[in-house]
């Protein structure tokens, strides 16, 4: 269910950041509903296949695509399927979609795919531990050790939950190569890191791609959603817009890291983590 | 019934070695073994008669995948095959006896028997084994050491000193966090059909010891799950960092063995301080998954004639099958979702949530693994199979190489498929792995079929329209995990001309080596062959034994 939601708001989501960017910079801006053309148009389009590729090059757009998708049907922002330790087979479901898409970009046997595959492992290497830790500390506080029994932000657990979200909001830039951590409009080989990865698709591989990055950051968004109080469906949207207007804003107005200040970034994320989980054991 | 009978058939396995066709009765009678080690494991765990009998199901498992790799793999090791022909088989048994029998000098007389044949196996391999095999001496010298202070002192020490003992003598061999480095030195060097025995099986050993010691001597004080979980841990950061940087496919494998092994152990402290049923399912699950991938990856490194990883590359288009196995392989063994290896870790997590005290925040080391993991098999994987060949390497083909392979890869996915083999009796539960499993399976195979039936045209890969790509634009193997080993200080990296990485805990062993002769020699000034000094001696032995008796 939250799946089909993600799905259809996906394009809609990168489409607006897209537009509210040209429009902070005083430009015309092509329509937030343009991504479902672009995607339809790139669906169609002939791809090319670089004669050096293994199946391997398909299976990473698809099975980026596939964890993202599976991870969000695990998250019951609508009712779903849930179980005792749902949360750890969504974020590993997301490290499985990561992890054929660094392979694919290997196999194009460029300089630049494997760039940005490393780079994305620091990334992921950074991130992974904060980001774990920060749900696992708001999974405690609920009941039945899973994503449905999640607690919402309320006076008494406050403290944990605000680290979590402060977490998932440094861990949501990072993995959805965002800002401080990526710049996702650049083709310069000293920053990018997930364009340089899905440089050689093209065509239906790259709609894959686009719209599996687009996915895993309303995955993150939903997991915000999750701790907050209110009707889920409704909160999520209202996470969603803000995330708009924050990306956009942090896009315009900011600047990206320097590639080696990255841990100093992410320390926080990791930091925010490693309190969100003492609190959630002494219970603060 | 005895389960002596399943030895039967190595005994026809090590008198076939002499006789012209010791090849096909070694596959044969190692294959029966397996299979008759599978079936009594598989029934004695399914009807509760303990850890030895899952120990038993696992070795069996390798086993067969080993029989038909085997005499393939031999067949290009004409000199020393015989050799290998006759131990192969005696440490089969071994390592099947060491499991099956109860502490005592039995027990001692096996394992002792068991490290010296694997360091035959090893040494058989020539000069450059060398270093390894003398680490692996070394290191099962400390570990018998340990067992004789636990297993003859714990009448008359306290429960620390024997725990502290056992420690030592299991921990070794399970590759316990200081003392691992016989590992990665120890199993690179060897050929591929032990270095899966001795990393799938013989480590596994250690493990098994130390959950069977809890019931042999009692329960272990609480430091000791302490001292497991954060050695274990902090062994499996260590170890893949490390790995990380390691230049050799097998040598990479290896520091891999010692990141699963410490899940391994942090499993069972975790298990010591609070009995977590989860942990236990953890601690076996996780076993019998690493014994199987390990072993495939193993048997897969055996095939290529080139080990550096920086002059591999592109083997995917040549080799499919191969390729196809060892990505299986690397994605159950990166602990990723369908894969066994992944169920194990999560069950781990969860019995860490639920620990006392501080246990929790070890969830974010595990988190950091899990990283760690995927990182270094996506290195492994996309530098030796993918992207451009960076020089001619000679894949061996055979028939019953691959059927070895597939066997272990059947396996494990059986394990992905059904896990409540080896879960059922623990009565420990999981979440239906198998409809993942199909799922992903026919939701990837119906975009694939789909995406090929698009309109695609074959084309070089873009080179920013300057000179062709060649192989060397690709990153090497240090070069590719450079940006990682910055991150941990621990290891000190040297780029330039000749890049190289430094192991801050080498020193371990030839410490050891240089502490023992030393000791030797000062014992040796005992005996200088001077009469008049031996008869002193007699003297202040007598007084002393008379001053003991008297007083």
């Amino acid at each position: 269910m939250t799946a089909a939601l993600a799905l259809l708001l996906a394009p809609l989501f990168s489409g607006s950041v897209k537009w509210l960017k040209a429009r902070l910079t005083q430009r015309q801006g092509l329509s937030p509903l343009m991504e479902y053309r672009n995607l339809a148009k790139l669906w169609r389009k002939v791809w090319i296949r670089p004669h050096t590729t293994t199946p391997v090059f398909l299976l990473g757009p698809i099975l980026a695509l596939l964890g993202t998708v599976g991870a969000l049907v695990l998250l019951p922002v609508l009712p779903g399927p849930a179980f005792k330790g749902d949360f750890l087979l969504a974020l590993y479901l997301l490290g499985l979609g990561r992890f054929f898409q660094m392979l694919a970009a290997l196999d194009a046997g460029s300089s630049f795919g494997a760039q940005g595959s490393y780079r994305e492992g620091v990334v992921t290497v950074l991130a992974e531990p904060g980001t774990l830790m920060a749900i696992a500390g708001a999974i405690l506080l609920g009941d039945g050790f899973s994503l449905s029994g999640l607690p919402e932000l309320g006076v008494e657990n406050s403290l944990v939950l605000l680290l979590a979200l402060a977490s998932l909001a440094l861990a949501l830039l990072a993995e959805g190569a965002r800002m401080p951590v990526d710049d996702p409009t650049t083709h310069l080989e000293l920053t990018m890191v997930h364009e340089a990865q899905v440089l050689d698709h093209s065509g239906p591989l790259l709609a894959l791609y686009e719209l599996a990055g687009s996915l895993k950051m309303l995955f993150y968004a939903g997991l915000m959603a999750l701790l907050l109080p209110g009707f889920k469906p409704l909160v999520f949207l209202g996470v969603v817009v803000a995330w708009v207007l924050a990306l956009a804003y942090l896009e315009t107005y900011g600047v990206k890291l320097r590639y080696l200040r990255l841990p100093d970034f992410l320390s926080y994320n990791t930091l925010f983590g490693v309190l969100a989980l003492l609190g959630a054991v002494w219970r603060f | 019934m005895s389960p002596l009978w399943t030895f039967l058939p190595l005994g026809l396995a090590v008198v076939s070695a002499g006789t012209p066709w010791r090849f096909r009765g070694l596959s044969l009678s190692v294959g029966l073994a397996g299979l008759a080690w599978v079936a009594l494991g598989g029934m004695g765990w399914a009807s509760g008669w303990g850890a030895p009998y899952l120990y038993l199901l696992l070795l069996g498992a390798l086993t067969l995948g080993l029989a038909p790799y085997l005499p393939a793999y031999l067949a290009l090791h004409p000199r020393e095959a015989h050799l290998y022909a006759l131990l192969i088989p005696l440490f089969l048994a071994s390592m099947a006896g060491v499991a099956l029998t109860s502490p005592g000098f039995g027990f001692l007389f096996l394992w002792e028997g068991m490290a010296l044949l694997g360091y035959f196996l090893i040494a058989l391999e020539g000069p450059n084994a060398l270093a390894g095999a003398r680490a692996f001496f070394l290191a099962s010298r400390l570990s018998g050491a340990g067992l004789y202070l636990a297993f003859l002192g714990h009448a008359h020490l306290g429960a620390d000193w024997v725990w502290a003992g056992l420690l030592l003598g299991f921990g070794v061999k399970a590759a316990l966090f200081p003392f691992h480095t016989w590992l990665p030195q120890a199993h690179p060097v060897a050929i591929s059909p032990v270095s899966a025995l001795l990393s799938g099986a013989m480590t596994k050993l250690g493990l098994l010891g130390l959950y069977q010691s809890q019931h042999w001597f009692g329960p272990p004080p609480p430091w000791v799950g302490w001292v497991l979980l954060l050695l274990g841990l902090s062994g499996a950061v260590y170890a893949l960092v490390r790995g990380l940087g390691e230049e050799d496919l097998k040598g990479a494998l290896a520091y891999s063995s010692v990141e699963n092994l410490g899940l391994m152990l942090s499993a069972l402290g975790a298990y010591f301080l609070k009995p977590i049923p989860l942990l236990l399912g953890a601690f076996f699950l996780h076993q019998v998954a690493h014994a199987l991938f390990k072993g495939l990856l193993f048997l897969g490194a055996g095939t290529l004639a080139e080990r550096r990883i920086s002059h591999l590359g592109g083997l995917f288009r040549k080799a499919p099958e191969l390729g196809a196995l060892a990505l299986w392989g690397m994605v159950a063994g990166a602990g990723l979702p369908p894969g066994p290896v992944f169920l194990a870790e999560w069950q781990l997590y969860q019995g860490l949530l639920q620990g006392p005290f501080l246990v929790p925040l070890a969830a974010g080391a595990l988190a950091l693994v899990g990283a760690l993991a995927l990182y270094f098999y996506v290195r492994l994987f996309g530098l030796a199979f993918l992207g451009l060949p960076r020089g001619e390497v000679e894949v061996y083909r055979s028939q019953g190489m691959h059927l070895g392979l597939g066997v272990l890869a059947g396996l494990l996915l059986l394990l992905a498929l059904a896990p409540g083999l080896v879960l059922e009796p623990l009565g420990v539960r999981t979440y239906p792995n198998w409809v993942l499993l199909t799922l992903l399976g026919v939701l990837a195979g119906a975009f694939y079929r789909g995406l090929l039936r698009r309109p695609m045209r074959v084309y070089g890969t873009w080179d920013c329209g300057f000179h062709p790509l060649t192989p060397r634009m690709q990153p090497n193997g240090l070069g590719f995990a450079e940006p990682a080993l910055r991150l941990f200080p621990f290891l000190r990296l040297q780029v330039g001309e000749r890049p190289h990485l430094e192991e801050p805990l080498a020193e371990v062993y030839p410490g050891m080596g240089h502490l023992y002769a030393r000791l030797a020699a000062l014992v040796q000034t005992l005996q200088s062959g001077s009469l008049h000094l031996y008869l002193l001696l007699q003297l202040l032995t007598l007084v002393v034994v008379l001053g003991v008796v008297l007083l």
